[in-house]
């Protein structure tokens, strides 16, 4: 096990969370994927710092967790509206964009 | 060796359990699986030394961040039950691209030099992580406490009764919507309901 | 700031402040009568502030001047703006400012009639003349100088198509203004040569002999259209449609004046170019002949003066051709006041009757003592009769003239001496003697005083300008003195037999038929051959190639700019399906972006 191992895992975890986010059509799915995403970034920082010394790595990882959780929070608030809004979370329905 | 068969199997696990968040039919089902994933991680943090990310990630991410995900699934339900469609579409489109991005960020880290290194470090300590938080990182801690504070608010703000979605409605609303545009009569009824519950 | 310099700048600032309130303050304009007294009172304060700078420049000659860097070219200021107190600017803003307050009191009354809000316009771009001429007379240099010249200009459309319903006005403004401004391009490219060899617009620089020449050139072409001479008169007669007046202060008194000011101010460049002063020489003389000859057989008061001016602007450019500055520009102040005294009359006359016709007024003497007798100083000003300010100015022109080019522009001068004695009779004749030709005539009383009063103020300077020939010339630091040889003798007999051969001509009732000479000048100038002469090129070579551009610019131009304008048109055409406002389209194409981006910086840019 060397750092670009870890380092693959992380990029195929990322990339699975890149193939939820364009394929999911519910807002919490989407969220879900993003999940996955921030936790694969997590995995590097944590990695990183393991492999090669220092500490900071890790306290950049905790800092993310926290934002992580800012994120879902505002996220699902985003939801509550959007589901106020439409009756649903289809993303589809959030396309006032077009308009 | 015995470090990398953990790996392994650890890798394993937390991939399986990514590919079932992002393929379950059942939004439910997915977030469950997401858990999967935060505690596979939470052992690959375990394996490679760092052994308090691991604690935070289970108490944090595993319990809070599900147990919000959780929340926003049901709160935005209108049946009980745990049947809940995780529609997805565009697989193929999506698969290509992932598999694109994997392919270039492989070849990345193929081409960078230096990422072969065995672990070597000592395992790092609580004191020496809570040192450096609070010495070195503790302005940008007390700024984050300051962004979680305004999180807490605009999620309130966002989350309240007085729906900000009437202004979004208006958009959906027939041409003659020049005064206060009245919900129509179906939606209104689970507004109602899904702030009863919100509060 | 030294007081003459603040003079000079009150004398600027005032009418502008005017100008500017009256723009401002809708109401205050559209009231009429406060614009009247906001304008007049302006140009009150104006006219004590220039009379002030005129009597500190009697006992002090060191020009004065205070500005401000204008253009900047790197750390070098190419153009300042300011004002320069010296005596030709002094002189100059006594004449403006005193004929325009005249002329300003003198429109109360005439302007009576107009609609409030047409009568505070009026007095607004009285305000914004008076503070664009002053702009032009005390600019440090000429590049401000040609930005009052343009402003006089605009200011001069504004007011010629003052009754802007009537399409003869309207027509008039719009070729008074084309005219002029193809004249101004004389003076831009003027200015560029100027630069070009001095890196300045000084008018003291030290020239080669070609470049003063072609500068010269150019500013004189200014001069030919902004002062009426030949061939570009042609806008001055129909600028007669604007308000009385308006015609007289400016297109009598002052703006027509510029282009001799111009001159005047410039007088270091011109003195270096002969060639260019022996064009002017040859040209003034020549409009003072051909306009004296047009103004003959002009039945409307107005047009008669209207060429009267052209006539005597071309004495002036003549004096300066031959190099009398001083010339020149006495005969530019004098002008002003007998000019500006002459349309006042002429406009209170008009206003009496109703008519510009010179055969609808008659016996006017007796029931307009003031206006006649205004009118008739006038008149014998300009034919030069002896005691008055026409004679000492004209003595000086002609006195400079002579000797010149064989004499010839000095013989045409003094033919046109008699033949402005003799038009100038005619009208005074025919308008104010004799009988009332018709009823309204008969019924003509005095007009009231805000009318009257200005005449007899103007005649003040009309009949005595002349005897402060020596201040004049002392305030320009140069020297007059006045000797009554031959030349004056010869043109003063002129002027008179002028005028008594009018009187035997119109002077004893009226006539059915034109002396033959008369009748033959008539004819000729009722084929209008030089607007013919216009008209021709433009419709034979202007609108030939304007037809060739505007198809150019209507299929190349345009057919190009069609063709981009198709083709965004149809590329959003194209493109808009891609902006589907559906959420994961979007990160479909960050992702692919972010793909992108690491194929260039991991393959792309590695070493």
């Amino acid at each position: 096990m060397t750092l670009s191992h870890v380092l693959l895992l992380a990029s195929a975890l990322f990339s699975v969370g890149v193939y939820g986010l364009l394929t999911r059509r519910q807002v919490v799915a989407i969220l879900l994927s993003v999940e996955l995403m921030a936790n694969a970034a997590n995995l590097v920082f944590v990695a990183m710092s393991r492999f090669r010394g220092g500490v900071s790595g890790q306290i950049f990882a905790i800092f993310a967790l926290a934002l992580t959780v800012a994120e879902v929070a505002v996220g699902l608030a985003l939801v509550i509206l959007l589901y106020r809004a439409h009756s649903d979370t289809r993303v589809d329905l959030a396309s006032e964009l077009k308009q | 060796m015995i470090q990398s068969i953990g790996f392994g199997l650890v890798a394993l696990c937390m991939l399986a359990t990514a590919i079932m968040v992002v393929r379950s039919d059942n939004l439910i089902r997915a977030t469950l699986w997401l858990g999967g994933t935060l505690l596979a991680t939470a052992g690959l943090y375990a394996i490679v030394g760092a052994s308090f990310l691991a604690s935070v990630q289970v108490l944090l991410y595993v319990g809070g961040v599900m147990t919000l995900m959780i929340f926003g699934v049901m709160i935005t339900r209108r049946h009980e039950g745990l049947d809940v469609p995780a529609e997805s579409t565009g697989g193929v489109r999506g698969a290509i691209a992932a598999v694109l991005l994997f392919v270039v960020l492989a070849a990345a880290i193929d081409k960078t030099e230096g990422l072969d290194v065995l672990r070597v470090t000592p395992p790092t300590t609580t004191a020496e992580l809570g040192r450096a938080l609070l010495v070195e990182h503790v302005f940008a801690f007390e700024v984050l406490s300051l962004l979680l504070l305004g999180t807490i608010i605009g999620a309130i703000v966002l989350a309240r009764k007085r729906d900000l979605g009437a202004a979004v409605r208006a958009l959906h609303a027939p041409r003659p919507a020049a005064e206060i545009p009245a919900p129509p009569p179906s939606a209104s009824g689970d507004d109602d309901a899904s702030s009863k519950v919100a509060a | 700031m030294t007081r003459p310099v603040m003079y000079a700048l009150v004398a600027l600032w005032t009418p502008a402040i005017a100008a500017l309130a009256l723009a401002a303050l809708v109401p205050l304009r559209k009231k009429g009568w406060p614009a009247a007294a906001v304008a007049i009172f302006s140009s009150l304060v104006s006219l004590g502030s220039a009379i002030a700078l005129f009597m500190d420049r009697l006992h002090d000659e060191v020009p004065q001047q205070l500005v401000a860097p204008w253009i900047h070219a790197g750390s070098t200021v190419v153009a300042e703006v300011g004002v320069r107190v010296d005596g030709i600017s002094a002189s100059m803003l006594v004449v403006v400012t005193l004929v325009a307050t005249c002329v300003q009191v003198f429109s109360v009354g005439y302007m009576h009639d107009e609609p409030p809000a047409a009568y505070g316009r009026y007095f607004t771009l009285h305000a914004l003349f008076l503070f664009s001429m002053n702009t032009l007379v005390i600019a440090p240099n000429i590049l401000q100088l040609f930005a009052g010249w343009e402003l006089v200009g605009v200011t001069s459309y504004l007011l010629i198509g003052f009754y802007f319903k009537k399409p003869s006005a309207a027509r008039a403004a719009v070729k008074a203004f084309w005219v002029t401004k193809f004249a101004d391009m004389g003076l831009l490219f003027g200015l560029l040569v100027l630069f070009a060899a001095t890196g300045n617009f000084g008018w003291d620089a030290k020239l080669s002999h070609g470049v003063a020449t072609a500068v010269t050139l150019l500013f004189f072409l200014a001069v030919v259209g902004k002062s009426a001479q030949f061939p570009l008169h042609v806008w001055l007669p129909d600028a007669m449609e604007g308000p009385t007046p308006v015609s007289a202060l400016l297109h009598a008194a002052t703006m027509v004046a510029a282009g001799v000011f111009l001159v005047v101010r410039t007088n270091p460049l011109f003195a270096q170019a002969p060639a260019t002063r022996m064009v002017m020489l040859g040209l003034g003389a020549a409009t003072a002949l051909f306009a004296a000859l047009l103004a003959l057989v002009q039945t409307d008061i107005k047009k008669t003066l209207a060429y009267s001016t052209c006539s005597q602007l071309g004495y002036m450019v003549a004096a300066l051709g031959a190099g009398s500055m001083l010339g020149g520009f006495f005969h530019l102040t004098t002008h002003a006041f007998f000019k500006a005294l002459l349309f006042l009359a002429a406009g209170s006359a008009i206003h009496a009757v109703h008519s510009n016709e010179i055969t609808d007024m008659g016996g006017l003497a007796k029931k307009m003592p003031i206006t006649a007798s205004a009118f008739i100083v006038g008149s014998l000003a300009l034919a030069g009769v002896p005691g008055l300010s026409g004679f000492f100015s004209k003595d000086l022109v002609l006195e400079a003239v002579e000797g010149q080019l064989s004499n010839v522009p000095y013989a045409a001068l003094m033919l046109t001496a008699f033949l402005t004695a003799f038009y100038m009779g005619k009208v005074v004749f025919v308008a104010f003697f004799g009988k009332p030709s018709n009823e309204k005539a008969a019924h003509a009383h005095e007009s009231g005083l805000s009318m009257s009063g200005p005449l007899m103020v103007l005649m003040v300077p009309t009949v005595v300008a002349g005897y402060f020939g020596a201040t004049f010339a002392h305030v320009q630091g140069e020297h007059y003195h006045f000797h009554f040889g031959t030349g004056p003798a010869v043109a003063s007999s002129l002027g008179l037999a002028g005028i008594v051969l009018a009187y035997f001509v119109y002077g004893r009732g009226p006539r059915t038929e034109q002396p033959a000479a008369v009748a033959l000048v008539d004819r000729i100038a009722k084929t209008r051959l030089v607007n013919r002469v216009y008209e021709y090129g433009f419709h034979n070579v202007t609108l030939v190639v304007a037809s060739g551009l505007a198809f150019v610019d209507r299929y190349v131009v345009d057919g190009l700019i069609n063709l981009l304008g198709y083709g965004a048109i149809e590329a959003g055409r194209k493109a808009r399906p891609i902006q589907s406002g559906f959420a994961p389209d979007y990160v479909l194409a960050v992702v692919l972006g972010v793909v992108g981006l690491a194929v260039w910086a991991v393959f792309g840019s590695w070493r």
